[in-house]
C-alpha cells in the first residue's frame, strides 16, 4: 500500500517535471532570441552576448525592404479583416436565425478554408487570377488573406449569436423598425465582443501568414514575413533577430486585447465542470 | 422558412461570393490544370492526361509521402505525449492565475510568427545556439545534414504543440471530477484511474487533437523550407518547387489536389470514424 502510494507520488511528480520541461521547450528559444536581438556583435556568435546594444533594431527599422513589407501587410491585414468581419457577420446573423435542411452544411462550407493546406490556397489563387486577368499582386494577397480569415470572424461571430434571443427583433419589428435596422441596431451591437474577438483573431493570422503570401507576392509587393523568408535563406543576421523580437509586441497586444474582450477563459470555453 | 428567418438570403452572398472567387474557382482551376499535360515553356496546354497523377506513383515521388506522413505521425504523438500534462494541470488547477498563466502562454504562441519562432529555434539549437550540443544527443554534429531532419521535427512540434494542448484542455475540463473521486474513494489507485477511467472519457478528444496536429503537420511548408536545409522536403515543398524551379504547374497542381483529397480525408472522414467507433461525445 505504501508502495503503492510512493509510485502514485512519483507518477504525479514526474507529470509536473514533464509540464515545466514542455513550457520551457515552447518559451526557451524565444527568450533566447529576444536576448541577441539586443546583441552588439557583428556576428552571430556564442550566447550570451558580451555586450548590448540597439543596433539591429536601427538596422531594421533602417533596411527599406523590411518597411515596405510592414506597409504591405498593414494594408493587407486591416483590409483583409475589414472584409471578413463584414461577409462574415453577415453570414454568421443569417446562420444564427435560420433552421433550413442545408444549414448544418452551409457552416460546413464556410468554414472549410480552415482545413484547406495553405499551399493549395495560394498556388490554386494564383493560377486562377493569372487565367481570369488580375495580374495586381496586391489584390490577389487581398482575395487570399480574405479567405482564410474569413472562418475565424464566421466562427467568432456565430458563438456569440447563439445566446441572443431572437424575442428582441420580433420586438423591434413589431414597433416598426425593419429588419435590417433591428439587426444592425440590437443585435450587432449585443455580438460586438465576438466580433471583435474574430476581428483580432483574424488580423493577426493574416499577419502572420507565410504560404499564400509566399506564392502570391511578386518582388515589388511582399509581405514582412515573405521578407523575412528570404532573408532567413540568405543568411541569418541579427536584424532578423530585431524583427522577430518585435513581433512579440503583436502577440502581447493580441492577448491583452482578447482577455479585455473575451477573457482568456473564454476563449477556449471553462469547461461544465468549473464552477 | 421559420418565423425569426431573415427575409432573404441577402446575408450569406458576401461570404458566399468570397468563398466562390477566392477559393471554389480557383480548386476547380488546380484540379483541371492538374488533368493536362506538362509541355515545357509553358505554351498554353492542350488534351487530358493522368500522367501527373501516375508519375508521382513513382518511388522517387511517393518517398517524399511517405516521409511527410512519417513526421506528421511522430510529431503529433509526441504533441499528445506532451501536451497531456501541461493540458490537465490547466484543466483542474484550482489556481485560477496558474490556469490563465497556461492559456495565456498557449494562445500567445498560437498568435506568434511562424517564422520568428523558427529563426528562434535555429539560433538556439543551431551551430551556434546554447543548445547546438542538443545534436550530439542523436550522435550527430548541429552541422550535419541530418540534424536537419531532427531540426524539422523540433520545429514542427513547436508549431503544432500549443494546439494540441489547447484541444486537450477542452476535452480534459469536460470530463466529471466525480467519477475520479468516487474510483479513488472506492480504492482504486491513480494508474486505474487514468487508465480504466479517464483514457476511455477522454479518448474521442485525444484522438480529435491527434488529427488536427497530424492535419497541421503534412500540410506545413514553412518548418521544412526553413529548417530542412533542402535535405527535408514536404510535399508541400516539393510542390512548391515544381512549380517554381522547373515551371511544371500541371505536376504542382496534382500534389495539390492529392494533399486536399488527403486531408480531407483525415479531418473529415477519419473524424466521422472516430465517433462511429467511439460512442460518446462527439470528437469535433
Amino acid at each position: 500500500m505504501r508502495l503503492a502510494l510512493l509510485a502514485d507520488d512519483a507518477a504525479v511528480w514526474s507529470s509536473r517535471l514533464l509540464a515545466v520541461a514542455v513550457v520551457l521547450f515552447l518559451v526557451v528559444p524565444i527568450a533566447i532570441c529576444v536576448v541577441l536581438s539586443f546583441d552588439a556583435r557583428d556576428y552571430l556568435g556564442g550566447f550570451p552576448p558580451t555586450a548590448w546594444s540597439l543596433r539591429w533594431y536601427r538596422a531594421f527599422f533602417d533596411n527599406p525592404s523590411y518597411l515596405d513589407g510592414l506597409v504591405v501587410s498593414l494594408k493587407l491585414a486591416v483590409l483583409a479583416t475589414l472584409i471578413a468581419v463584414i461577409a462574415g457577420t453577415a453570414a454568421a446573423l443569417f446562420l444564427a436565425r435560420s433552421r433550413f435542411p442545408g444549414r448544418a452544411a452551409l457552416e460546413t462550407v464556410f468554414l472549410m478554408p480552415k482545413f484547406i493546406p495553405t499551399v493549395v490556397i495560394g498556388f490554386s489563387l494564383l493560377g486562377f487570377t493569372a487565367a481570369v486577368g488580375i495580374r495586381d499582386a496586391f489584390t490577389r494577397l487581398l482575395i487570399g488573406h480574405a479567405v482564410i480569415v474569413l472562418p475565424f470572424t464566421i466562427r467568432a461571430a456565430l458563438a456569440s449569436l447563439v445566446g441572443i434571443r431572437p424575442s428582441l427583433v420580433e420586438a423591434a419589428v413589431s414597433l416598426g423598425a425593419s429588419e435590417r435596422r433591428a439587426l444592425l441596431d440590437i443585435v450587432v451591437p449585443l455580438a460586438r465582443t465576438g466580433i471583435a474577438a474574430g476581428a483580432v483573431m483574424a488580423f493577426v493570422l493574416s499577419f502572420d501568414e507565410v504560404a499564400v503570401s509566399l506564392f502570391l507576392s511578386d518582388p515589388f509587393t511582399q509581405t514582412l514575413p515573405v521578407v523575412l523568408i528570404a532573408e532567413m535563406r540568405a543568411n541569418l543576421n541579427l536584424t532578423i533577430a530585431a524583427v522577430s523580437a518585435s513581433f512579440l509586441v503583436l502577440t502581447g497586444t493580441v492577448l491583452l486585447l482578447l482577455d479585455r474582450t473575451l477573457g482568456l477563459d473564454r476563449v477556449i470555453g471553462q469547461g461544465i465542470y468549473r464552477t | 422558412m421559420t418565423a425569426g428567418a431573415p427575409r432573404s438570403w441577402g446575408l450569406v452572398a458576401p461570404a458566399l461570393l468570397l468563398l466562390v472567387v477566392g477559393l471554389v474557382c480557383p480548386l476547380v482551376y488546380l484540379a483541371r490544370e492538374s488533368l493536362h499535360p506538362f509541355v515545357d515553356g509553358r505554351a498554353l496546354p492542350t488534351g487530358w492526361t493522368v500522367t501527373n497523377y501516375a508519375e508521382l506513383l513513382r518511388p522517387a515521388y511517393a518517398f517524399y509521402f511517405f516521409d511527410t506522413l512519417r513526421f506528421g505521425l511522430v510529431v503529433s504523438a509526441l504533441a499528445l505525449a506532451l501536451g497531456t500534462p501541461l493540458a490537465w494541470i490547466a484543466a483542474r488547477t484550482a489556481r485560477s492565475a496558474l490556469r490563465r498563466a497556461i492559456l495565456g502562454l498557449l494562445i500567445g504562441l498560437l498568435f506568434t510568427n511562424l517564422v520568428a519562432r523558427l529563426y528562434a529555434i535555429l539560433v538556439t539549437y543551431g551551430t551556434t545556439g546554447p543548445f547546438s550540443g542538443f545534436a550530439r544527443l542523436f550522435g550527430l554534429s548541429a552541422a550535419s545534414p541530418g540534424f536537419a531532419a531532427i531540426l524539422v521535427g523540433i520545429g514542427l512540434l513547436h508549431f503544432v504543440l500549443p494546439v494540441a494542448a489547447l484541444t486537450l484542455i477542452g476535452t480534459f475540463q469536460n470530463l466529471n471530477p466525480r467519477l475520479e473521486e468516487a474510483a479513488s474513494s472506492l480504492g482504486a489507485p491513480r494508474w486505474r484511474v487514468a487508465l480504466g477511467i479517464l483514457l476511455p472519457l477522454a479518448a474521442p478528444g485525444l484522438i480529435s487533437a491527434f488529427l488536427i496536429t497530424f492535419a497541421m503537420c503534412i500540410s506545413n511548408f514553412v518548418v521544412p523550407l526553413l529548417l530542412g536545409r533542402g535535405v527535408v522536403l514536404f510535399t508541400t515543398n516539393l510542390m512548391y518547387v515544381r512549380i517554381t524551379e522547373i515551371a511544371n504547374y500541371p505536376s504542382g497542381a496534382a500534389i495539390g489536389i492529392i494533399m486536399l483529397v488527403l486531408v480531407f480525408a483525415i479531418v473529415y472522414g477519419l473524424s466521422a470514424l472516430a465517433r462511429r467507433l467511439l460512442p460518446g461525445e462527439a470528437t469535433s
